[in-house]
């Protein structure tokens, strides 16, 4: 593998981000080389990068499953363990099972959700990281893998495209 | 003869109102947003401390010590004796149940449908959601007495060789207001996460360690706010029927009892339009006095928000006398015995006031006033418009359970609700809520600054002709 410098372009706003990334592809940098840091939920299309995967939804749907299932447990699976005759209902009654199947169905798909945000996301993660406090405050960042040699061809085309900054990423606790 | 048309009115000349008085149309730079609300978070004046000691002293005594002397010396502290078993304990936590709907429903709905004005004060009432579920959890605690044997509820082998039924109406309470805490505190913590890095990145000391912690090591990636989306995206509409489940269920514990004035196949949505005409309300209040005590907050709430809560207000009036009036018409036409005796109890009986007060409070005011938009963005009026509909509302709570609790089938049980002990509680409760609100005040960032920015940035102004109207582009 070649030898790599990672660098951090900072930009004030989407636009000349948006052009930085055009030239970035142009002068040979792959886009699984690129990643973009902002405040804001910038989507793909505005900067015309490929579409994200995530694996929220499916983990969304899996715990829908699970949770119908432990509902199920409850409503059905517990009674003929133990079975109670109550109110003169029979021993497993539907309408009452419904609403226990829709509870467990919803709290394990919503809890999955959010547990699958931590694991997509790797969270918690509290290692340093390439980053800078000024992307929160509305700043653009670009974050590119370049060869080392050609870090001044790539800072200036950035520099000319309108960023504030293009330094070598270094690795700061959070 | 001939016609001849006559306009009816003078051309708009010089009649356009600056747009800056919206939220959406005045951007900021981020860096000087996130200044005011970290600002708005970290100046505290003494009066803050003095209130907060206050309200502290009152949950010590009137909370936690009247709860435990209520447990040293058992229920018969309480008023709660036979016929009416359930008093101020079950209407206050259907009442705090109330409340916590206007966070989802603000939140959730509002973002489903794309509402901008929603965008500054989602977290504002997201926060009313779990504090407002920790009350009505408290309450139920409260009511069960010994609350030691709570666990008895959960589901596991036991030397009794019993199992927890899970076909009662009480075991769906207990899993709907579980699902939803949950639900809404994690629907509260996911978009909180990029604000909780915008603070860690401006913080020093403990705050910047807690904050740390907190923001779980956010960056803002693509790969994080694609995670991010998603999630959020699931949760605003899956939330809303968990949202409506829960106090439909509530409704059903009422409802599924063959009692005069509860056994009605309406409770359900009444139950839910009565918990959004509280909560909205109590989300007016809560964001008038955000924006009257907190520094900044003038910026970020402003009476465009004021008046678009107020029209909210106004229609789920008009929503609740209509399920009001249905629930009642039903019962009176049905000529039930005893259904016509609690009927005659409630407007007539010694509580009667509260009953007409109820109808004043949660329709004759609203309406009265709410359609004037002078009216609906003068932040005092407004707050007391708010602040009268919630009493309404626990009017109306008071009338569903003890009151209705003291006239049954069996006359010689009949004995009017005197409560005792459940008063401090309930003050208690009242206290507990206002002073976790000032804490997470000072503590979260109460402003989503990352979706005011959001807004901002879809928000502009286009000509059609000679009129400049608002033009909302769909960023996602």
């Amino acid at each position: 593998m070649p030898d790599t410098t990672t660098l951090l372009a900072v930009f004030p706003d989407l636009d000349p981000a948006a052009r930085a990334l055009d030239e970035l592809r142009t002068l040979g940098i792959p886009e699984e080389q690129m990643n973009v840091i902002a405040g804001i939920p910038v989507t793909e299309a505005m900067l015309g990068r490929p579409r994200q995967w995530s694996n929220v939804p499916r983990l969304a749907l899996g715990g829908a499953l699970a949770g119908f299932g432990v509902g199920l447990f409850l409503a059905v699976g517990t009674p003929l363990m133990y079975p109670v005759y109550v109110g003169g209902q029979p021993l497993i009654p539907v309408p009452p099972s419904i609403v226990v199947v829709f509870e467990m169905t919803m709290l394990v798909m919503l809890i999955a959700t959010f547990v699958g945000v931590f694991l997509d996301s790797a969270y918690p993660s509290y290692r340093p990281k390439h980053y800078v406090p000024e992307i929160s405050d509305g700043k653009i960042g670009i974050l590119f893998h370049c060869p080392a040699g050609e870090t001044q061809k790539f800072t200036q085309a950035l520099i000319k495209l309108g960023a504030e900054t293009v330094q070598p990423a270094e690795a700061q606790p959070l | 003869m001939t016609a001849q048309a006559q306009p009816i009115s003078h051309a708009h000349e010089g009649h356009h109102p600056d747009p800056r008085e919206h939220l959406m149309l005045d951007p900021k730079p981020r860096g000087e947003m996130n200044a005011m609300v970290m600002e708005a978070m970290h100046a505290t004046s003494w009066k803050f401390w003095v209130v907060a000691a206050f309200l502290g002293l009152v949950v010590l005594i009137c909370l936690f010590g009247a709860w435990g002397y209520m447990i040293m010396e058992g229920l018969g502290v309480a008023g709660v004796n036979r016929p009416s078993y359930w008093g101020i304990f079950l209407v206050n936590t259907v009442f705090w149940i109330g409340i916590s709907h206007a966070g989802t429903f603000v939140s959730a709905l509002l973002r489903v449908f794309k509402a901008e004005f929603r965008r500054p004060f989602t977290r504002a009432a997201e926060l009313m959601t779990t504090f407002g579920l920790v009350q009505a959890g408290m309450s139920i605690f409260m009511h069960m007495g010994r609350v030691w044997l709570s666990y008895w509820m959960f589901p596991f082998p036991n030397q009794r060789q019993l199992w927890t039924n899970f076909h009662s109406p009480l075991m769906w309470d207990f899993l709907a207001i579980n699902t939803y805490l949950l639900a809404s505190t994690m629907y509260l913590f996911l978009p909180l996460i990029p604000d909780l890095a915008m603070a860690r990145d401006r913080s020093t000391g403990w705050r910047k360690a807690l904050y740390r912690i907190l923001a779980l090591g956010f960056r803002g990636t693509e790969g994080e706010w694609t995670h991010l989306r998603h999630a959020l995206g699931i949760f605003a509409f899956a939330i809303l029927p968990v949202m409506f489940s829960v106090h439909t269920i509530v409704s059903w514990d009422f409802a599924v009892a063959m009692r005069p004035g509860w056994n009605s196949t309406i409770f359900g949505p009444y139950f839910v339009i009565g918990a959004l005409h509280s909560g909205i309300a109590a989300v007016a209040m809560v964001l008038i006095v955000v924006r009257a005590t907190m520094k900044n907050m003038k910026y970020f709430i402003r009476p465009e928000h004021f008046d678009a809560l107020g029209k909210l207000m106004l229609i789920v009036s008009m929503a609740w006398a209509y399920f009001f009036f249905n629930d009642y018409m039903v019962q009176w036409y049905g000529g039930d015995k005893w259904t016509d005796a609690l009927l005659h109890f409630h407007e007539a009986g010694p509580l009667g006031w509260m009953w007409f007060g109820m109808l004043i409070c949660n329709v004759a005011i609203p309406w009265l006033t709410l359609w004037n938009k002078k009216v609906r963005t003068t932040p005092g009026l407004l707050f007391t418009i708010g602040l009268l509909i919630n009493v309404g509302m626990w009017f109306e709570r008071y009338i569903i359970v003890p009151i209705s609790l003291t006239i049954n089938r069996m006359p010689f049980t009949w004995r009017e609700y005197v409560p005792g002990i459940e008063v401090p509680l309930g003050i208690g409760t009242l206290a507990f809520f206002i002073l976790l609100y000032m804490i997470a005040s000072k503590l979260v960032p109460l402003v989503p600054v990352w979706e005011v920015q959001e807004g901002q940035m879809a928000h502009s102004l286009r000509k059609f002709g000679k009129e400049t109207v608002v033009t909302v582009s769909d960023l996602e």
